[in-house]
């Protein structure tokens, strides 16, 4: 017995997101570890541990919040490298919005390929073992040579949409052919029709005209995206849908950066409702956003972490969403 | 001017980018470095960098409206963007290395390390997890057990367990607070960081943004807490990015080079700070030659012995003897007391030599007590001017009559602040040279000698 005790979960949280950190805690029935972290004057970060990971199974929880995404992704480093240092049995880091995701290609010359850097620099530092939540491509996975595991926050959406709408009135609609294969998984399991937008993008952050292809006419169209950044996307094809006669539209997105004015666009749009999972902290904004929903995705985390410590599988995940 | 060398500038010192392409005669690479509003760092590299021998000048300091951790990410970032862009070598430039110097304790404002006893409100932090935290044979690990309502009465129990077993290798926080001062008078022994100072030394060498948290913190009991030491992870993180090379100036620690895999140039800052005092110190062969601490002293007496001037040091005194019969009843006395001078210093000039000046303390303390000691004029020459958290507050009310640094940060804000009290000296030239030498496969140790 007391070798198996000896191998126990060491949560640690990251300062990104310590409110998922709790949840994911709470969900375990175990403690965050005694740790801290904090920014010299000279803006150095600094991690102190204050129990021992020697030979434990520790889980790192660190979200990138937003407009601090740097900070984080080094707090993390250093939290990863520092568990090594220690002695941790297995190192995991729970990155739920995996930062520079968006940065997988090289889609002009000498542009950097920050997701693979960012893969070099956690695997670097020590992490064994990665957990994300819907990686922006699923070809990031391949960057890292140590397994990663992405879960999936459809489960939890098919759940909100039953529990919500009658499906035969919804359409699911991707706001861009990028989503496409996302948006029809979840209108096959739904049983329901689906729609396509396909726009034009001159520049990063700017979007350009907007073609709807399918019929949304009467119904509830429901967008299905994995990011929610400056929202200009999602609040243009909101109104392309309501343009060609849907009853109402709602947005599920799964990370909700909304960065810069993003609250503002949303509050001034024709979505009712946008409903994101609690990946990356949102702080004051579901106060400044009526519309802005959020599913608690801690559950699903939790259940991967203590699947991934006793060794089981994980896929049941993909298609389930623990209550 | 210099061919296939491409100099690409980071965003925390464009004025030092500048005048590095100005002596090597050669224009910036064109690039766009900047944020996403998420957060993320952007990087569009212009020119082409295909065979070109690429060297990203980033210094590790915090300003320009970006962060610290910003500016490091974007030089992993330009280096693997440069990799990625065929560049035959990437050399990363920084004047100072970030995280060269991490504490071993953490401190708070006041500077006592943090291993004095938990206050009275912390107590209701305990878990059931009293015993150390690393089990002896056969001693079972109880499983923790989160506070419910009757937290208080499970805790002041505990509390009790906790001291019981408190005869441990390490004595538990919690006794220490039961032994008060006598905890340092018998405990220093075991405790002997040249950084590192009881509740006497009272310094610090870094302010925190958050000092609730810091105070609020507890290790478990039985378990030593301890700092995570970055140094090698930036190493390895650079050259996981692509670096090749890396230049850099008066590391605070020497051995970071061993940290890395590639090579490692550590340029000196001394001989500009030899120059400046033979040039603006008059008289400067009756001068003392000062090292703060015990640690910079190699530093100081490599520019005393070449200069032919007398030296002086001061160490931090954690144990001795007189300090603990007499029981200093000013703050300011304990403070000086805690620094012991070894040389003669009455009516000299004394130059400070140090490689970092960073919240300021070492060097303002060391100069309170230069002065107590009689000292007539006081200089401290610094190669990297940090002056984060009240530094400069603090230096222009010390005792130092004059600061000198290299403008291996940006310095022009500091200089508003300082005024005439700061003098800075130009590196650019240095890495210019270092620069330029290595491009072209020559030696760089005469960088390392030169008068």
């Amino acid at each position: 017995m007391s070798a198996e005790m000896a191998n126990e979960i060491k949560l640690i949280s990251g300062r990104s997101h310590p409110d998922l950190s709790d949840k994911i805690a709470k969900r375990l029935g175990i403690e965050v570890a005694r740790t801290i972290s904090l920014n010299y004057s000279n803006q150095e970060t600094s991690f102190t541990v204050g129990e021992s990971v020697r030979d434990e199974d520790v889980f790192i929880i660190q979200s990138t919040a937003t407009g601090d995404v740097n900070e984080g992704l080094m707090e993390l480093l250093i939290i990863i490298s520092a568990c090594r240092t220690a002695s941790a049995r297995r190192i995991t880091a729970v990155i739920p919005n995996f930062p520079y995701a968006r940065q997988d290609k090289k889609d002009k010359s000498r542009a950097p390929i920050s997701a693979r850097l960012v893969a070099n620099m956690l695997q670097t530092a020590g992490a064994n073992h990665i957990v994300t939540v819907d990686l922006h491509a699923s070809q990031i996975q391949g960057f890292f040579s140590v397994p990663v595991d992405n879960l999936y926050a459809e489960p939890s959406f098919l759940r909100y949409i039953r529990e919500n709408f009658n499906p035969e009135d919804c359409v699911i609609v991707s706001p861009d052919a990028g989503g496409a294969k996302r948006a029809t998984s979840i209108a096959d399991h739904l049983n329901t029709a689906f729609a396509l937008i396909h726009k034009e993008r001159p520049r990063p952050n700017v979007v350009g005209r907007m073609v709807l292809v399918g019929n949304v006419e009467d119904k509830v169209a429901i967008l299905v995206d994995d990011m929610a950044d400056t929202c200009g996307t999602l609040v243009k094809a909101a109104s392309v849908l309501k343009e060609n006669g849907a009853k109402s539209v709602l947005a599920l997105v799964t990370h909700g950066i909304l960065s810069g004015s993003a609250i503002e666009t949303l509050n001034g749009s024709v979505l009712s409702a946008l409903v994101v999972t609690n990946t990356v902290p949102l702080g004051d904004k579901v106060e400044r956003c009526p519309k802005l929903r959020v599913i608690d995705i801690s559950p699903t985390i939790a259940e991967a972490i203590r699947r991934t410590h006793n060794g089981e599988s994980v896929s049941y995940l993909f298609t389930h969403a623990p209550v | 001017m210099v061919r296939n060398i491409v100099i690409l500038g980071g965003n925390s010192h464009p004025k030092l980018v500048e005048s590095v392409c100005a002596v090597l005669g050669i224009p910036q690479c064109n690039r766009v470095l900047g944020k996403f509003e998420c957060g993320e760092s952007r990087c569009e590299i212009k020119d082409s960098v295909r065979g070109k021998d690429v060297y990203i000048i980033q210094t590790g300091f915090g300003g320009n409206g970006a962060k610290l951790n910003d500016h490091f990410m974007d030089l992993c970032i330009m280096i693997s963007a440069c990799k990625t862009g065929s560049a035959r070598r990437v050399t990363a430039v920084l004047p100072l290395f970030p995280y060269s110097r991490q504490p071993d304790l953490p401190y708070n404002k006041a500077g006592a390390p943090l291993f004095k006893a938990p206050s009275e409100n912390g107590k209701k932090e305990y878990t059931f997890e009293s015993v150390p935290a690393t089990p002896g044979p056969g001693q079972p690990k109880s499983a923790t057990l989160s506070n419910g309502a009757n937290g208080a009465d499970i805790t002041s129990r505990l509390l009790k367990t906790s001291l019981a077993n408190g005869n441990g290798p390490q004595s538990p926080p919690a006794t220490s607070k039961v032994n008060g001062d006598t905890y340092f008078a018998n405990g220093v022994n075991g405790h002997h960081h040249s950084d590192s100072t009881s509740s006497q030394g009272l310094f610090t060498k870094h302010d925190y943004e958050n000092l609730s948290l810091v105070s609020a913190f507890q290790a478990k009991p039985g378990y030593k807490h301890w700092v995570a030491q970055a140094g090698t992870l930036v190493a390895n993180l650079l050259t996981c990015a692509g670096a090749d090379h890396v230049i850099t100036m008066d590391l605070h620690d020497p051995q970071v080079q061993g940290f890395f895999d590639v090579p490692v140039d550590n340029l000196y800052g001394r001989p500009l700070l030899k120059r400046y005092i033979m040039q603006n110190i008059p008289n400067y062969k009756d001068a003392v030659i000062i090292s703060p601490d015990a640690g910079g002293a190699k530093r100081a007496t490599a520019i005393a012995d070449s200069l032919g001037v007398d030296f002086a040091l001061i160490h931090k005194v954690d144990s001795s003897g007189h300090l603990l019969e007499r029981r200093p009843t000013k703050i300011t006395e304990r403070q000086n007391a805690s620094m012991m001078l070894v040389g003669n210093v009455a009516d000299r000039v004394c130059i400070l030599i140090d490689d970092i000046v960073d919240t300021g303390n070492t060097i303002t303390r060391a100069a309170k007590l230069l002065k107590k000691e009689g000292a007539s004029k006081i200089y401290a020459l610094v190669t990297h001017g940090v002056f984060s958290g009240d530094a400069i507050n603090r230096i222009n009310a010390s005792a130092l009559d004059k600061i000198v640094v290299t403008n291996s940060v940006p310095q022009h804000e500091h200089k508003a602040l300082f005024g005439a009290r700061l003098d800075v000296l130009d590196i650019s030239p240095i890495f210019a040279e270092a620069i330029r030498r290595v491009h072209h496969g020559e030696s760089i140790s005469v960088l390392f000698n030169y008068d």
